[in-house]
């Protein structure tokens, strides 16, 4: 598996902001919020190591939550595309 | 509509790309041409030649025989040549070619089984649905899948190689190796029958694009408005390029027509028809590549169609995206502080040629007769009136002006001269960022130059040795209102690169502020009371600070006078001297700077204070606790008090005060003369091997390191003692310290020494063999003889210090000069990359198509032209608020209360101000039932502050970038120390960043070291040794092979593996692991490897190079690309930095710390780390970069470059492979770079351009859809 190829879980890079895979619900209110289709959001590629580590499938949407020095924790959304 | 024009205004809503096929363009025609005689003998033109007048018409006197029109009128008419022969289109070779490859030569099916085909199908459905594109890779993949048929799935023909013969020529290879030409007519034939199915799957749009219509078998002729003709003075006629083509390709298929009619020889025949290729081909692209350009008769290239499109003074960027424009005018400027800084200077001579149309009124009736009075030549007056039907009046012709004065009414429009208090467009080039464009008052003034304050400068970037500037008069109500609102100099003190003010006091103004305010200046009633005049302060004087002998004030109480009666501040002034324990109250230099209650009472001003580019000055405060008008006034009057102040003392700078007294200049030279002896000490050690060497350099690179440290060393110091020894009251030294002009580095070259001159970052080492000049020895690694100088300007430069000095002058004019491109087309890049993006009404950054790029603007949503610096000022607004309301203090609210209250408020303030406020709550005490009250009012602050809808923040955010780009060196190394490895810096390592290059130019990493590892030296040095990538070259003296017995011997040096931390028996193993069977230490020398040679070889052959080579490059230990490794301390921890980079090998090692490794090589992060922390790295890069030379760029704008380079889920450069040319628009981008082949393309795919992108909207001539452009009306249609 990915652990073995790379030594270390990904996600646990200082880098590496926390991921989580949106629910049915969660994902609706989203695309709802913001008045856009699943396309309309910036992507993610399956192979990406962060998207392999958590498990998420194409068309999957991932809530993203980053550090920031400007606001404190920042949230963004990406939806996983196949390459 | 109105009667002056018959044309309606219509707005293009979307342009649908295809290629004309040969029936529309037969119907669009309106004449064949088939003559190529042009005119008659009398010079009218012939009917069926390329002027035929069915093509309308650009003589003034003659009427287009289509429409009928005169030649304003006539839109021009497009003709047709018809071809003899099919001929290929030359911009579609390259899809010919693939299409003859992937399509059935017998039955035109795309060559992949129907069942592949039905997959596809779904696939590329699945796409369009799912996520809105079809990725380029898919397509890309069908052809690739379809070129290695061999037969036809559909009806079994064997397909045969198909040979593109560029450039127009097709042929295939049948098995039996023949080869056959497969002509235009051919080529036509087949791909009618590709259905249109099959071709949907290639991405091509059969409605728009058969591909049969890539074959010309008819030529539209472009009307003559495109092709005019011009009448030399001679007479004689010049016709256009398009025109000469025209004629030519008409005559090569009168020949060809005429050859094949005769039954001519095939042989000349094919003659003919690559003739007529030749011409079309031509006709289309002067440029293809593999034929000779077309020449005019007098050997200048024709410029024909896609050269007329290309580049930068092509169609797209010449004529569509920046138009020549009425209205503007353009002189040199020059400057004037008694000015206004919103005012901008118009000589008469130019407010008399520009006009502002003002329609009468009643109040205004009288105002605009007397305007006209005067007429076109007598200022103020006017040039024009527009009467209410619309017929233009010029007042030059007008006889009567008195009497036509008199019978202007309402309704009338007159157009007079440019007047004071009119409100223009000021700029000046290169438009770097918004601001260089601003709007200014007028104030006409007599001269010949345009005058501005000296404080707007810096916007712009002007300065006053010729610069010339350009003036643009607003022609509507609204534009004018935009121009007072937006871009007034009043509304942008602020720039939005930092958020800090851009404008400031400069040079003199500091010079003055500084002398002003100095302790010992002091004031008599005379003079205090002009300087008040000259501030047009008409109130009371303050009491004098000095009442006998006579009343005298300070020169602080006369600054005081400018600033709000409850004004506070402290701060550092420039002058300080950083002294390590600071006095504040007897500071000797006066640096340090209070104001209390409006009364400055220590400290002096200077640039710390009042200067410009500076966040936190006494400006800045003012502009966030009063706002831009008070600042305004207090920069307004605080320029004409100091100039006026300036002129009541004087101020000069004498050539002799720049001598240094007896004993400085005694100290000075001394320590000149240790610099030959130090130097030459170093490169003692150096010979005798003693010199240390410093880890990750070579002997000779440490050398040069130690002697350039020493030398800049001496002359930094010597440059102190000289500025230390002129002193505070020399007036060189009082504009180097407040920093009104010129730095220390100046005055030390001045009148100390010029010190080490350098050439690429190294001493002077180039020119003649072991030596840069011949006055030297060979190999003279002195000081002297590698380019140091000892003299100052002051004293002069001997001889070969003027060649040193010169040979580093030009480097830095030729770094400038290839500076300036290069951070001239990133910043086109950027701009074209991120033009599209805005925030909408929800706070997001999309593009025009709803595609989102940020969430919430930087994080937090906020403009930062509206921060104080970068942060929302919570705390400044705080006070105030808790001012405003008078609210009680020192009430104590429980934290779970506090907490209850503010959670309320969670969703409307980012994160960060919540804490803060909690914070400022608790610390005030604010009383339980005032808290909302407090908090309401900080989230309407907020709310202030959030970025507008519509606000271009992907512009703004390029501008940002892209402007500091011109001010950063293009140096790439520095030195910070002797032991500072090297790393791109600067501008190219910006660009390479910008780039995305899949290696950085200077890869190096950064490890942390689990626990174990990092707590002493010697461990990280064990580690750091290990990772360092050895091949067997490295430890070996000697590897040879013994060609008998077919074996390699290899000498070890125990040195080398000393070095690396390795056994002599690591060697076997790693050999064994290479794959060598069996190696063996030599039985008589403990030191030597014998080792069987993999590859049998020849017993003749005896070259062994190749053997020898391979075996070198044996990985014997470390992580590949990993070149250097040293360790350093940081806290309290032991780290390895290394040059070169390998992430996913060294997250593996057991001794890493792999949650903390950092390279800098932002790919490596991607494939290892994924987009997310690739993001998060690239905006670290780039904002270290930008921090390391000293730019200052709000991190909103790295943040929205990084989020949109990441959008798609990979890495996208900022150019033309990347975000540039994934934009849906195929007029911006082929308006970018790629024109042709960009049109070509859109054509094919049958692509359509929504218009809805900026520079497709500045194509066509549209209002753009950011900023106030997007504001409109929706309505809410029932449902029906």
């Amino acid at each position: 598996m990915l652990k073995d190829n790379l030594g270390f879980n990904p996600l646990s890079h200082e880098l590496s902001p926390k991921y989580e895979i949106l629910s049915e619900e969660e994902r609706i209110s989203l695309l709802k919020t913001y008045r856009i289709k699943p396309s309309n959001l910036p992507k993610i590629l399956d192979s990406d190591p962060a998207v392999k580590a958590l498990g998420a499938k194409p068309g999957d949407i991932i809530k993203i939550i980053r550090k920031s020095d400007l606001a404190g924790e920042s949230v963004y959304y990406r939806l996983v595309i196949s390459e | 509509m109105s009667s002056t024009s018959e044309l309606e205004a219509k707005s293009i809503d979307s342009i649908i790309f295809g290629i004309l096929n040969p029936t529309f363009i037969r119907r669009y025609s309106a004449a064949e041409i088939f003559t190529d005689e042009v005119y008659d003998e009398d010079g009218t033109p012939i009917t069926g030649g390329v002027m035929d007048l069915r093509l309308g018409t650009i003589e003034p006197n003659q009427r287009c025989q289509t429409c009928g029109s005169p030649p304003s009128k006539c839109p021009g008419h497009f003709g047709h040549i018809e071809l003899p022969m099919p001929m290929v289109n030359y911009l579609f070779t390259k899809q010919i070619y693939t299409l003859l490859q992937i399509t059935c030569r017998s039955c035109g099916r795309l060559l992949l089984s129907q069942d592949r085909i039905e997959e596809y199908k779904k696939q590329i459905e699945e796409y369009k649905e799912k996520f809105g594109f079809v990725p380029e890779r898919l397509y890309s993949q069908i052809i690739r899948e379809a070129k290695r048929m061999s037969n036809c799935p559909h009806c079994g023909a064997s397909q045969y190689v198909i040979k593109w013969s560029k450039p127009t020529e097709f042929y295939e290879i049948a098995p039996e190796k023949t080869t056959s030409r497969i002509n235009p007519s051919a080529i036509r034939e087949r791909f009618e029958r590709i259905p249109n199915e099959d071709l949907k799957l290639l991405g091509i749009n059969p409605e728009t694009s058969r591909p049969e219509w890539m074959i010309l078998e008819v030529l539209p002729v472009p009307p003559v408005q495109v092709r005019p003709s011009i009448v030399l003075e001679s007479g004689e006629r010049s016709e256009d390029d398009l025109t000469h083509k025209l004629v030519d390709i008409i005559r090569a298929a009168k020949k060809l027509k005429e050859g094949k009619e005769n039954g001519a020889n095939p042989v000349i025949l094919g003659e003919f028809e690559n003739l007529l290729q030749y011409h079309i081909t031509t006709y289309l692209d002067n440029e293809a590549s593999g034929i000779p350009p077309s020449r005019h008769r007098t050997g200048k290239v024709l410029k024909t169609l896609t050269q007329r499109l290309k580049g930068k003074e092509g169609r797209f960027r010449k004529n569509l995206s920046g138009k020549r424009v009425d209205f503007s005018a353009r002189t040199v400027i020059s400057p004037d502080p008694f000015l206004d800084v919103d005012e901008v200077g118009v000589p008469e001579a130019i407010a008399k040629a520009l006009s502002v149309p003002e329609r009468v009124n009643t109040f205004n009736r009288e105002r605009l007769a007397s305007l006209i009075r005067n007429g076109p030549n007598k200022y103020p007056g006017a040039l024009y009136v527009i009467r209410p039907d619309g017929a233009r009046i010029k007042l030059d012709f007008v006889k009567d002006l008195n009497a036509f004065a008199n019978s202007i009414s309402e309704g009338y429009i007159v157009e007079r001269h440019l007047m004071d208090g009119d409100y223009v467009i000021f700029n000046r080039q290169p438009s770097l960022h918004r601001i260089s464009m601003m709007g200014h008052r007028v104030k006409v003034l007599p001269g010949r130059t345009m005058r501005l304050h000296p404080s707007v400068c810096p916007p712009y970037n002007a300065d006053f040795d010729g610069d010339e500037m350009n003036l643009h008069v607003p022609q509507n109500t609204e534009a004018v209102a935009e121009t007072k609102e937006l871009l007034e100099v009043n509304k942008n003190f602020i720039t939005p690169r930092y958020g800090a003010p851009i404008i400031g006091a400069l040079r003199d103004l500091i010079t003055g502020a500084y002398l002003m305010t100095r302790k010992d200046t002091y004031l008599t009633k005379k003079d205090f009371l002009l300087l008040m005049a000259a501030a047009g302060i008409y109130e009371d004087p303050p009491e004098p600070a000095v009442k006998e002998p006579e009343p005298l004030w300070s020169g602080k109480q006369a600054f005081s006078l400018l600033l709000p009666k409850d004004f506070v501040y402290r701060g550092k002034a420039k002058v300080c001297a950083n002294c390590k324990e600071c006095d504040e109250n007897n500071c000797p230099n006066e640096g340090f700077v209070v104001v209390k209650n409006g009364i400055l009472e220590k400290g002096v001003i200077d640039q710390a204070t009042i200067g410009s580019e500076k966040a936190g000055t006494i400006l800045h405060e003012l502009i966030l606790r009063y706002g831009n008008e008070v600042a305004h006034n207090f920069l307004r009057s605080l320029s004409r008090m100091v100039i006026k102040f300036l002129q009541l003392r004087g101020f000069t700078m004498l050539y002799s005060e720049l001598f240094l007294p007896e004993e400085s200049k005694k100290e000075i030279d001394d320590l000149l003369n240790t610099a030959e002896p130090e130097v030459n000490k170093i490169i003692e050690d150096f010979r005798s091997r003693k010199l240390e060497r410093i880890p990750g350099k070579s002997e000779e690179d440490s050398l040069e390191a130690y002697i350039m440290d020493k030398l800049s060393e001496i002359r930094t110091r010597t440059g102190e003692i000289a500025s230390n020894s002129l002193g505070m009251n020399n007036n060189a030294v009082i504009m180097t310290r407040t920093g009104a002009r010129g730095s220390d580095l100046n005055l030390g070259h001045i009148c100390a020494s010029l010190g080490p001159q350098s050439l690429h970052g190294k001493r002077i080492s180039r020119g003649y063999i072991g030596r840069p000049l011949p006055h030297f020895r060979r190999g003279d690694l002195g000081a002297t003889a590698r380019g140091f100088i000892r003299s100052s300007y002051l004293v002069g430069l001997t001889p070969t210090e003027f060649f040193y000095h010169a040979m580093g002058g030009r480097e830095s004019l030729v770094d400038t000069a290839v500076r300036t491109q290069q951070s001239g087309y990133l910043q086109r890049r950027l701009i074209h990359a991120l033009e599209t993006l805005k925030v909408e009404y929800d706070g997001t950054v999309r593009d025009p198509y709803g595609n989102i790029v940020e969430f919430k603007y930087g994080d937090d949503g906020i403009d930062p032209s509206k921060t104080f610096h970068g942060v929302f000022p919570l705390e400044v607004y705080f006070n105030i608020i808790v001012e405003s309301l008078n609210l009680k203090t020192k009430t104590e609210v429980s934290d779970e209360k506090l907490d209850s209250i503010l959670s309320k408020y969670s969703r409307m303030l980012p994160k960060i101000l919540v804490n803060k406020l909690k914070n400022e709550i608790k610390t005030y005490g604010i009383a339980e039932e005032d808290i909302e009250k407090v908090i309401r009012e900080i989230v309407k602050k907020y709310e202030e502050t959030i970025a507008d809808p519509g606000e271009s923040v992907g512009i703004v955010a390029a501008q940002s970038i892209g402007e500091p780009g011109t001010q950063m060196t293009l140096r790439t190394f520095h030195y910070a120390g002797v032991r500072e490895a090297n790393v791109t810096l600067g501008l190219p390592r910006l660009i390479e960043l910008l780039d995305v290059h899949r290696t950085p130019k200077t890869p190096i990493m950064k490890i942390y070291l689990k626990p174990e590892y990092s707590k002493s030296r010697e461990e990280a040095l064990k580690v750091a040794r290990k990772l360092v990538y050895k091949t067997l070259e490295f430890v070996s003296t000697e590897i040879r092979v013994l060609h008998l017995r077919n074996l390699a011997l290899i000498v070890l040096s125990d040195e080398a593996l000393q070095e690396a931390g390795l056994k002599r028996s690591d060697i076997v193993k790693a050999l064994s692991l290479a794959g060598f069977k069996n190696p063996k230490f030599s039985k008589k020398r403990s030191n030597v490897i014998l080792v069987k040679l993999k590859e049998e070889r020849e017993a003749t052959n005896l070259d062994f190079s190749a053997s020898v080579e391979k075996l070198k490059l044996i990985p014997i230990s470390g992580v590949p690309s990993i070149t250097r490794a040293s360790v350093e301390k940081e806290g309290d921890e032991w780290i390895i930095k290394t040059e070169g980079s390998n992430l996913m090998e060294v997250t593996k090692l057991p001794e890493v710390d792999p949650s903390r490794v950092y390279t800098n090589n932002i790919m490596e992060i991607q494939e290892v780390l994924g987009i997310e922390a690739a993001r998060t790295a690239l905006i670290r890069e780039i904002k270290s970069t930008l921090e390391e030379q000293g730019l200052d760029v709000d991190i909103r704008h790295i943040s929205l470059v990084a989020s949109a380079m990441t959008a798609n889920g990979r890495l996208r450069q900022i150019g033309r492979h990347g975000l540039s040319g994934e934009k849906v628009s195929i007029l911006a981008k082929a308006a970018f770079e790629r024109t042709v082949p960009t049109l070509v393309d859109g054509a094919i795919m049958g692509e359509t351009d929504y218009m809805k992108g900026m520079t497709e909207r500045v194509l066509a001539g549209e209002e753009i859809k950011a900023g106030t452009g997007v504001i409109d009306i929706f309505v809410d249609l029932p449902s029906s």
